[in-house]
């Protein structure tokens, strides 16, 4: 029989997913994702996870309770950072060892560590993990190295993929391209265009981010996420603050937001953040002061929680689009 | 400029100007940075660098709040977590005309002076307990704490730091009788909640009043004392910490989150009966350590109790939990001398 290996849809799942993925499938194993965030999911994440923690960890808490009786490991990393010097959350971590300590007689988590920053890691590192992993599944060498390479390409496939090309850019602007999804033009001649930023775990959730997506689609607006967009762009932008902002998930944030304001090219930013995440509190004070000093680009700012109210939440979304209407 | 000692008022000041949900000692800092800048200030310095923790990215933010608030001044920031040498590098940057030999020295002096201070606050915690005479351990703190700060050359500060406990010995009459009685608490958790009184209400002569002997597990030595660190024949307290939690909590994730879950460890082998952990509000990695202490202090049958600090905490809500907490220890060891003499 196949080992059944669990993968908590949450978190960092949403950045390493085909690597993953194509690893343990490589290896022979059988890879259960729990489903896409749902009531059910929601209600164990609220009832089990620390009070404290973020609303996205406490999803993972979540779909973690979801699969126990499924699967025979879990394989939850313990990712510090995959740069010179900028780091993750220390949440992703510390995950690991929370879970394992209050859930003790869940199945085995695979908990591999890797961090470039603080733990000076490299390519033997990811040799030496790739090898302790897939021993477990496979006792051919050969296969295991070849599953670890084939990992390697898909996630770069899928990176490729994802990020767009500053002439796409360019395109999507003068309105030649749709990003994502063909917005619904009944109401409206030209779609407004707007780009939705957060964390890639909140923008891909629709529990999380309330289907936002679709909403604003609906709504007539076509947007750009900070997932998107070219590295290039966000790497020149961050070199031209006076400080090293050094998590890597809100360099992508900040600097989709720095750019767009700077530049003036389109209509609206739409920034979405959890409650209680670290870093993102750091991030709208950064966003909105730069915000009042460049006002030529109306940004919003959200803070979503478990406790976030629909009619609440769309209200704001119609007022900002009916002010961006009459700016127009 | 020395700054003036927060107060309640330096809190409120800075929730004021702060965002949301950041963590408090980021509303105290920028709190002092405003007072100070009222005082007369014009060059601000505080700890930077990459971290797990979001206290590197303080400045960029108080920084731009600072500037809206119409203050002009200069921010210099000195990454903490970089090697010895960036340090006095940086130092010596902010200086101007210092050579880097003098800011070596400035900075062993610095670190040598936390040093004596660290001893003072251990000896004073432990005094202030079993002083006969009330408020003599205080006033004798704050005497030394001057001196220290005020002495001039290592040679005088090395010569008096030696006499500090024998000092504290001679000065203050202790009661004998409840010394062999007494309960000792450690207080961990995050560097600047622990350390501050004015964040935590000033823990330490809480536990002091109730009879408690209470000491530091964290320390702000272990950050800049290069002294220590550098040599090979020591091992500090805080390393020492980290070994044991490697089974819990195998690598560091930022704040104090691996050392607390050691000290755990280390206080019951050192036959301690207790540890309070502080953190701040929506503090990261400390929660990490909330959620797996419980398990490791069921282990090890070491008592343990959390509390959560922000501008908002009551005072008499904490006074009750640190009552009902050093009552538990004490009906604890009760119950154990009870067993032996059985």
């Amino acid at each position: 029989m196949k080992k059944r290996v669990g993968i908590p849809r949450a978190l960092l799942y949403y950045k390493f997913m085909a690597l993953w993925t194509t690893f343990f499938e490589e290896l022979g194993a059988e890879v259960i994702i729990s489903p896409e965030t749902d009531k059910t999911i929601k209600d164990l994440a609220v009832s089990f996870a620390p009070d404290e923690d973020c609303y996205s960890t406490k999803l993972f808490f979540g779909h973690f309770l979801y699969l126990k009786d499924k699967v025979d490991y879990f394989f939850i990393p313990r990712f510090g950072s995959d740069h010179e010097f900028n780091v993750g959350c220390p949440k992703f971590l510390g995950l690991a060892h929370v879970l394992n300590s209050l859930f003790p007689d869940f199945p085995k988590i695979i908990m591999p560590y890797y961090s470039q920053a603080k733990a000076n890691h490299g390519k033997r590192r990811i040799l030496r993990i790739i090898f302790e992993i897939g021993f477990k599944f496979s006792y051919n060498p050969i296969k295991i190295l070849k599953a670890g390479i084939r990992a390697f390409k898909a996630q770069a496939e899928y990176e490729n993929q994802l990020y767009i090309t500053e002439q796409q850019l360019k395109k999507w602007i003068k309105s030649k391209i749709f990003l994502n999804g063909k917005p619904n033009l009944e109401n409206r001649e030209k779609p407004l265009k707007i780009a939705l930023v957060g964390h890639r775990y909140v923008l891909n959730d629709e529990l999380s981010n309330l289907s936002i997506r679709e909403r604003l689609l609906q709504a007539g607006v076509d947007i750009i996420t900070s997932i998107q967009m070219p590295r290039s762009l966000i790497e020149s932008q961050m070199e031209k603050l006076d400080f090293n902002m050094y998590f890597s998930d809100e360099r992508e944030i900040l600097g989709t937001i720095l750019y767009f304001l700077e530049n003036n090219i389109i209509d609206g930013i739409l920034q979405l953040a959890i409650f209680s995440c670290g870093p993102d509190s750091i991030i709208l004070e950064l966003a909105s002061r730069y915000s009042r000093r460049q006002p030529e680009t109306p940004l919003l700012q959200l803070v979503l929680d478990e406790l976030t109210s629909e009619i609440g939440f769309s209200t704001r979304i119609e007022a900002f689009i009916d002010m961006i209407d009459r700016r127009n | 400029m020395i700054p003036k000692k927060p107060t309640r008022k330096t809190s409120e000041l800075g929730s004021r100007h702060s965002p949301e949900f950041v963590c408090t000692p980021f509303k105290l800092t920028l709190g002092t940075f405003i007072e100070m800048l009222d005082m007369g200030a014009d060059e601000l310095g505080i700890g930077g660098g990459n971290m797990y923790c979001r206290f590197g990215l303080y400045w960029p933010v108080q920084k731009l709040i600072l500037e809206d608030l119409g203050y002009d001044f200069k921010f210099y920031p000195i990454p903490i977590y970089d090697k010895p040498l960036n340090i006095v590098k940086s130092i010596q940057a902010v200086s101007k005309d210092l050579t880097v030999w003098e800011a070596i020295k400035a900075f062993r002096m610095t670190w040598i002076k936390t040093r004596y201070i660290e001893l003072v606050d251990k000896l004073h915690f432990k005094y202030r307990t079993l002083e006969l005479e009330k408020r003599q351990a205080d006033r004798l703190t704050k005497e030394t704490h001057r001196k220290i700060v005020e002495m001039k050359g290592l040679g005088n500060l090395r010569r008096y730091g030696k006499q500090i406990p024998e000092l504290f010995a001679k000065t203050i009459e202790i009661d004998k009788e409840k010394q062999r009685n007494t309960i000792r608490i450690g207080v961990c958790g995050e560097i600047y909640v622990a350390l501050e009184p004015t964040l935590n209400l000033d823990v330490h002569r809480k536990l002091n009043e109730l009879g408690v002997i209470t000491e530091n597990t964290v320390s702000f030595g272990m950050l800049i004392d290069f002294g220590r660190k550098i040599n090979p024949f020591t091992t500090l307290h805080y390393q020492k910490a980290r070994k044991v939690a490697k089974p819990y909590i195998g690598q560091r994730c930022g704040g104090e989150a691996q050392e607390n879950i050691g000290d755990i460890i280390l206080y019951k082998r050192k036959k301690w009966d207790g540890l309070v952990h502080l953190y701040p509000f929506t503090c990261m990695p400390e929660i990490i350590t909330r959620s797996i202490a419980p398990q490791v202090s069921k282990e090890y049958d070491m008592p343990f109790l959390s509390l959560v600090i922000d501008e908002h905490t009551g005072e008499a809500g904490y006074q009750t939990r640190l009552e009902a907490f050093v009552d538990l220890l004490h009906i604890k060891k009760e119950k154990i001398a009870a067993r032996k003499n059985n």
